[in-house]
């Protein structure tokens, strides 16, 4: 009996062919039962996100015979007539283990470090183990994979940061100011990007919003959206009085903020830190506002640094990630098994299994 | 065990602020990107050994230990240490022992030269509660304006790294300015009550006849430093002045006083 995994992810299937695939969560239930009751698996788990589609299985077949019949479950169950080529990739033991750890660690995701695919994982597991298709391999294996997800979370750095303009925006504002909760924002331009970024800072608890737009009818959209109120177009300096962060994002093809006009506003809020987040293109704000006091501006191009870099941080992570993965299994192969193969670190994707005929 | 002074308890205590100095560069190179306590437990060590220090001078002398240079400074830097180890319990605030170990460290071998610390007489001539009230208010005024120049010189990095986009900004386990701000407002606003009460209990303490007071040199120099911080504090309170400016004069009037503490010292009738 050996732990099994066939599927395909992001890495290996464009999202046409990942959706062919997926599973409708009422479905999978039944899909699991189905394999069991063919015998192709003893206890099985069915991961289905809009990224991947993996199919965990114990199974006494020889890995060979048993990809080849899990890829005719999975094309039988999903009427699919196409061809299939590398788009479906297989694991055996201990690679699929060492998938699975990485799938759980977020090491496997679009966005290295993510933790969305944590309760994902575990949202599969608790289906299966509720409909009791786990079985003491899957449970050992997927509780494991569950500790070493958190374990690698606590001790590297792979989650750190934000890989996104609007959660850097929002780190910023919480580097600048002690809480959220006695700041408001300012939306200048009722664009789709700063909806989204003072939606963010409204999530770590901005005290609210003010909204302003050339068309009055679109900020008053976006403030009720918001929860927030709106101010005409024009009178939008004399909010700065009361705002700590403004986000703009008019299309003004010149800059609608100077530091002629921002000096003054300065002098009346008593020269309280200002973040301005700037993510217009061309950019509304006269970067020369940066020297003053102050003030923090910040434009599209610092926030994608911001979120290039943390990216970079997390891929220098993975290689430790990797090792600690990699003891993880060894020391799991060694209490469930009398055969523990030593792993090379980032030896999974190099073994891979080629895809049954 | 007789011939280990309490000189040698300092001189253990400065050897940990040292090795905290040391690990401070690393963290400062590593950009303090981890929640670290190392470098509290170095220094809370140091400061362990250096209340050890104090207190078997103090026991010897059966008064507050502030009788010459070496004594004085000892307290000013046990004062810091201490006030440190509390406000490094504040929730990001742990790297301030990082920003403190090298003052203790560099002001600490300084007080460790021989010629601060003479033989004392069978007894100070003026002893009594109100003369250890006015050293231990005055001593602790600097640690209290010392440790407002180290979140001042954190609130200074922060600053420049934010404006200038450096990623350390916000990698780094430091507080948000804003509250490097308020701490080192309230540090200096402590630390100038506690140098006033200093001040007043100095002029109430007992004096030879005919010893100059208001010439005294040192008397010039509090007086000159307490308009100094009256003024960083009313300026900010009072005339907006910015918070860049106010940390700047923080941190440059602790280090005046740092530098100065010596000379007015040694030159002043009073404090000999």
């Amino acid at each position: 009996m050996s732990v099994v995994v066939i599927g395909l992810s992001h890495r290996s299937a464009p999202v046409e062919l990942r959706e062919r695939f997926a599973f409708a969560d009422e479905s999978i239930p039944a899909a699991l039962r189905s394999l069991r009751d063919r015998r192709l698996a003893t206890e099985a788990v069915i991961l289905s996100t809009c990224n991947r589609v993996e199919l965990y299985a114990v199974t006494a077949l020889p890995p060979d015979a048993a990809f080849a019949e899990l890829k005719k479950f999975l094309v039988a169950h999903h009427a699919f007539d196409g061809a299939l080529g590398d788009e479906l990739y297989t694991y055996a033991e201990p690679h699929s283990l060492h998938h699975l750890f990485k799938v759980a660690s977020g090491l496997d995701s679009m966005v290295i470090g993510e933790t969305e695919i944590f309760g994902q994982l575990k949202d599969a597991y608790e289906l299966a183990f509720a409909h009791q298709h786990t079985g003491a391999r899957l449970n050992k294996a997927f509780q494991r994979a569950f500790n070493v997800a958190k374990h690698i979370r606590t001790k590297t750095n792979i989650q750190r940061g934000s890989v996104s303009v609007m959660s850097a925006a929002v780190e910023l504002a919480e580097k600048i100011f002690t809480s959220l909760a006695e700041h408001e924002v300012l939306v200048i331009g009722a664009g789709e990007t700063s909806e989204k970024t003072a939606r963010a800072l409204l999530s770590r608890g901005a005290r609210g919003v003010v909204v302003t737009n050339r068309s009055p009818e679109r900020a008053t959209a976006l403030a009720a959206a918001l929860g927030g109120r709106a101010v005409p177009f024009e009178q939008w300096p004399e909010e700065f009085e009361h705002i700590d962060i403004a986000v703009s994002s008019t299309a003004a093809p010149v800059h609608i903020l100077d530091r002629a006009k921002l000096e003054p506003l300065m002098r009346r809020r008593k020269n309280r830190p200002l973040l301005l987040i700037d993510i217009a293109v061309p950019r509304d704000i006269d970067p020369a506002v940066s020297a003053l006091d102050n003030v923090y501006l910040y434009n599209v191009d610092d926030l994608q640094a911001i979120a290039d870099d943390y990216l970079q941080l997390r891929l220098e992570e993975v290689a430790r990630c990797e090792q600690i993965i990699a003891a993880k299994v060894a020391a799991l192969l060694a209490h469930t098994s009398p055969r523990p193969s030593p792993l090379p670190a980032g030896g999974a994707e190099r073994e891979k299994h080629s895809p049954p005929p | 065990m007789a011939w280990f002074t309490d000189r040698h308890y300092f001189l253990l205590a400065v050897t940990l602020y040292g090795a905290s100095t040391l690990y401070s560069v690393f963290l400062w190179r590593k950009g303090f990107r981890r929640d670290d306590w190392v470098n509290y437990f170095l220094l809370a060590a140091g400061v362990a050994l250096h209340t050890l220090a104090m207190t078997k001078r103090g026991l010897t002398l059966h008064s507050c230990p502030v009788n010459n240079l070496y004594e004085a400074t000892t307290f000013l830097l046990w004062a810091l240490g201490l006030a440190c180890l509390v406000y490094s319990l504040l929730p990001r605030f742990k790297f301030l022992s990082a920003f403190t170990a090298p003052v203790l460290f560099t002001v600490g071998v300084f007080a460790l030269m021989p010629s601060l610390d003479p033989p004392h007489g069978p007894q100070p001539e003026f002893s009594g509660a109100l003369r250890s009230l006015h050293a231990a208010t005055i001593l602790q005024s600097y640690g209290a304006f010392g440790l407002a120049a180290v979140a001042a010189a954190m609130f200074l990095m922060q600053q420049h790294d934010l404006k200038f986009h450096k990623l350390r900004a916000l990698l780094s386990f430091l507080p948000s300015i804003q509250r490097l701000e308020l701490i080192t407002l309230r540090l200096t606003i402590v630390g100038f009550a506690l140098f006033t009460i200093g001040l007043v209990t100095g002029a109430l303490l007992p004096r030879h006849t005919g010893q100059p007071y208001l010439s005294d040199p040192k008397v010039v120099w509090s007086a000159l430093f307490w308009l100094v911080y009256l003024e960083l504090i009313v300026a900010r309170f009072f005339f907006g002045r910015s918070t860049r400016r106010f940390t700047i004069g923080v941190l440059v009037a602790f280090a005046a006083l740092l530098l100065t503490f010596w000379v007015t010292n040694r030159y002043s009738g009073l404090h000999n």
